[in-house]
């Protein structure tokens, strides 16, 4: 550290204050940067990084809990402390001392209120998204049960087509659509029957698209009435077993839950994205 | 009718005195009135240019910011680089006829400043460095106030408006004069001719040195201490050498200092130890400046204001905390409230008592130090408890922390005398100076 400096020097990664110690001091932030991160279940995440001039640590002074997050240096950093004792004696004489502090903490809030929405929208939009889940409930069952194409089709609003929603698998032709009661997959829709067929050339109701399949498992999709069919199938000579029909049909029941919860989701979402724009419009004002 | 003592849109405040109280002042009373989007004016007449070296661009102090001012510009976003800081500070060594022992920041953080506050000793211009009060005048500047670098001459009142004229320059009308003149010029006559019961402070004569190292020597002897000499010499209450980047400001407090006082200093071998005749070094220069020690009665009228040394500081340390805190307050109470006697007496009067009250726990606890220092037992028996306070780790450090805060200004005198009564504090001491004694007589 030089000597024309004030405060105390750390070096790349060391470590100011632990989240969850016993806190008694404030910090100015005199050279260098501070990054303040948060303990998850994912690792740990970094919700601030604090330039020159920045205050840090101020809020164990006032809600007197341990620290809520770590303080880390980022690179080297020099770093000022505001003794707690010495801090309120000065305030409580001139409490406009407190007005830099109080405004540095309310830009904090601003900027968390700013992302908390744009958690809440990433949120939704999860959730709202009826392909993206359909997606994942696809990737979900590739997973568990080999196979070299799949679909999920949903019956569409008029409720008497079905068209693909999702699809892997590279002779699958996800343009294909169905009504009920036709081809395998309309047929289950119908019957609300989970199917196993190993020879899908010899069933009648087999509709051929210009993908060759040889075997398939189609399992429909209910929530209260039928909503639409999980297909897996290959187009080689391998085959499914009963073992495979009864874990796909383990997972179209969550895979139904999770449309339906998109489905409603989706019509809530425009209600809710009004009320969040309407909530941070006064915010702002 | 509107209070015509209310400052409104387009209002102007002469601030008379750039030194640190005004531009403290100016920099809190624009920041407070865009808080309430108040439009007012501010200009600052300093006739001194603080970039140029020696006594001309000078506001003559030893330059220390406290521990205490430190954090509290740091908390208002003012923060010293090292554009303004000559050295961080981490320690005292308290040197004493009887020996010497070092009082550490209990962090072992670089607490507290040594600036200059003009662009430092004769000889040393164009450095890289940055006066202390040009920086603050500066920040003033950046907060919207206007510098006008003319000497104020007089001040009179025009249709119960102060106006303030210059041998060189225009008038101007003012809703609100703020005497910032400190104490070191014939302006505060320009005060007592208004009639309103102003007095310029007593003062004593203090005087100071500036003595060049080779930088490497006086890292080496010095380091990031302030250097305390407290000497059985009847003249001088107390000495600090202030280590800088190449200079040493010696501060030396008492009575009536004069030219010989310095050489008087230099030559008591307390002093010689530290800075031994071997050790080459050259004075670069020397003052003699006045130090406020008692504050006048009426620091303002209607429309006037006195703030820092022109009106009350603190005895013998953090002169510029009082700036701060004296600046601020009557900032607070233009913006906030009013510019009429009744305001200030309401809102700025307590600030300016607070201080006043608390010196005279000051003086009680110089007394007590002149005690010290003039008996070998006391002296020795004080020693021997700091340094063992300083050598464990665990104990408590009632004394060195006593002592701490009354040099570095970092506590109120009150606070410190009423923490001297402590009962297991007074027990260490009254314990060593027995032995001290019993020794003695041996
Ligand atoms: C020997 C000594 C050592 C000290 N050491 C320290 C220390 O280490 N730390 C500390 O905190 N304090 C210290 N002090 C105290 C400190 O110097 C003062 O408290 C501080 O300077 C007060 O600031 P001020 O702005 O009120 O006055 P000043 O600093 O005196 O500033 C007054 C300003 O007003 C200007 N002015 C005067 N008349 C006019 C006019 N007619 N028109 C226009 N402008 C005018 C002057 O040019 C000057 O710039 C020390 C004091 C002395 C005497």
């Amino acid at each position: 550290m030089r000597e024309d400096e004030l405060g105390r020097m750390y070096s790349e990664g060391e470590q100011i204050f632990g989240e969850g110690q016993e806190g008694d001091r404030m910090y100015v932030i005199q050279a260098g940067r501070v990054k303040i991160t948060k303990k998850s279940r994912t690792g740990d995440m970094t919700i601030a990084v604090l330039e020159s001039g920045d205050i840090f640590g101020e809020m164990a002074l006032f809600d007197k809990l341990p620290r809520s997050a770590t303080a880390t240096a980022m690179g080297n950093t020099r770093v000022l402390t505001i003794d707690k004792d010495k801090l309120f004696q000065t305030i409580s004489r001139d409490p406009t001392l407190a007005f830099r502090i109080i405004s540095s903490m309310s830009s904090r809030i601003r900027r968390l209120d700013d992302e908390l929405i744009q958690v809440k929208k990433n949120k939704l939009n999860i959730c709202t998204d009826l392909d993206e889940t359909c997606e994942y409930i696809l990737e979900e069952a590739k997973n568990v049960i080999p196979a070299e194409n799949g679909s999920i089709m949903l019956l569409d609003e008029d409720g008497e087509t079905l068209s693909v929603r999702a699809a892997f698998g590279k002779e699958w032709n996800p343009k294909i659509k169905l009504r009920v009661g036709e081809g395998v997959a309309g047929d289950v829709l119908k019957t609300g029957k989970a199917e196993l067929i190993n020879s899908v050339s010899q069933d009648a109701r087999f509709k051929s698209g210009s993908a060759k399949i040889s075997s398939m498992l189609c399992v429909p999709l209910k929530w209260k009435t039928s909503i639409g069919t999980l297909n897996m199938s290959n187009s080689s000579n391998k085959l499914f077993t009963l073992e495979d029909l009864k874990m796909l049909r383990s997972l179209a029941m969550y895979a139904s839950i999770a449309i339906q919860n998109a489905k409603s989701c989706a019509q809530l979402k425009s209600t809710t994205e009004e009320m969040i724009m309407h909530v941070s419009l006064l915010d702002v004002s | 009718m509107a209070d015509p003592f209310i400052l409104e849109d387009g209002s102007h405040i002469a601030v008379v005195g750039g030194g640190p109280t005004g531009s403290f002042f100016s920099i809190f009373a624009l920041r407070m009135a865009k808080m309430i989007n108040k439009n007012l004016r501010v200009t600052i007449y300093e006739p001194k240019d603080f970039s140029k070296d020696g006594p001309l661009g000078c506001n003559r102090c030893g330059g220390i910011i406290s521990e205490l001012l430190v954090q509290a510009l740091a908390v208002e976003g003012i923060n010293l680089s090292d554009r303004i800081v000559q050295r961080g500070i981490d320690s005292y060594k308290l040197h004493t006829d009887h020996g010497t022992v070092s009082i550490d920041t209990p962090t072992h953080e670089k607490r507290i400043a040594a600036v200059y506050r003009g662009g430092g000793p004769k000889g040393t211009m164009g450095q890289e460095k940055e006066s202390f009060d040009g920086f603050l005048l500066n920040l003033a500047r950046q907060e919207g106030a206007l510098h006008v670098p003319l000497k104020i001459d007089h001040i009179e009142y025009r249709n119960s408006k102060p106006v303030l004229l210059s041998r060189e320059g225009d008038v101007q009308e003012a809703d609100l004069v703020v005497g910032a003149i400190g104490v070191k010029s014939q302006t505060s006559k320009l005060f007592e001719h208004m009639r309103f019961g102003y007095r310029r402070p007593e003062t004593v004569t203090a005087a100071i040195a500036e003595i060049g190292f080779d930088r490497d020597i006086l890292s080496e002897r010095f380091g990031a201490s302030v250097h305390l000499f407290l000497l059985p010499l009847k003249e001088i209450k107390f000495a600090a050498m202030i280590p800088k980047g190449t200079y040493v400001t010696i501060c030396i407090l008492g009575k009536n200092m004069n030219v010989r006082s310095v050489n008087e200093f230099l030559d008591h071998p307390a002093v010689a130890a530290v800075l031994p005749a071997s050790v080459p070094y050259k004075i670069g220069c020397r003052c003699l400046p006045q130090m406020n020690v008692r504050a006048p009665g009426v620091p303002f009228t209607d429309r006037v204001v006195m703030c820092g040394d022109a009106g009350s500081t603190r005895l013998f340390k953090d002169g510029l905390g009082a700036a701060y805190l004296m600046g601020k307050a009557a900032a607070k109470t233009a913006v906030f409230h009013g510019v009429s006697a009744d305001h200030f007496r309401r809102e700025y009067l307590p600030v300016y008592r607070s201080i006043v009250n608390d010196n005279r726990y000051g003086k009680i606890l110089f007394q007590a130090t002149d005690l010290f220092k003039k008996y070998k037992t006391l002296t020795r028996g004080m020693l021997k408890v700091i340094s063992r306070e300083q050598e464990d780790q665990y104990r408590s450090k009632r004394l060195s922390s006593v002592l701490w805060d009354m040099f570095t200004g970092n506590e109120r005198y009150k606070n410190i005398f009423f923490r001297t009564l402590n009962f297991p504090l007074q027990h260490d001491l009254l314990c060593e100076i027995t032995k001290e004694f019993i020794a003695g007589k041996a």
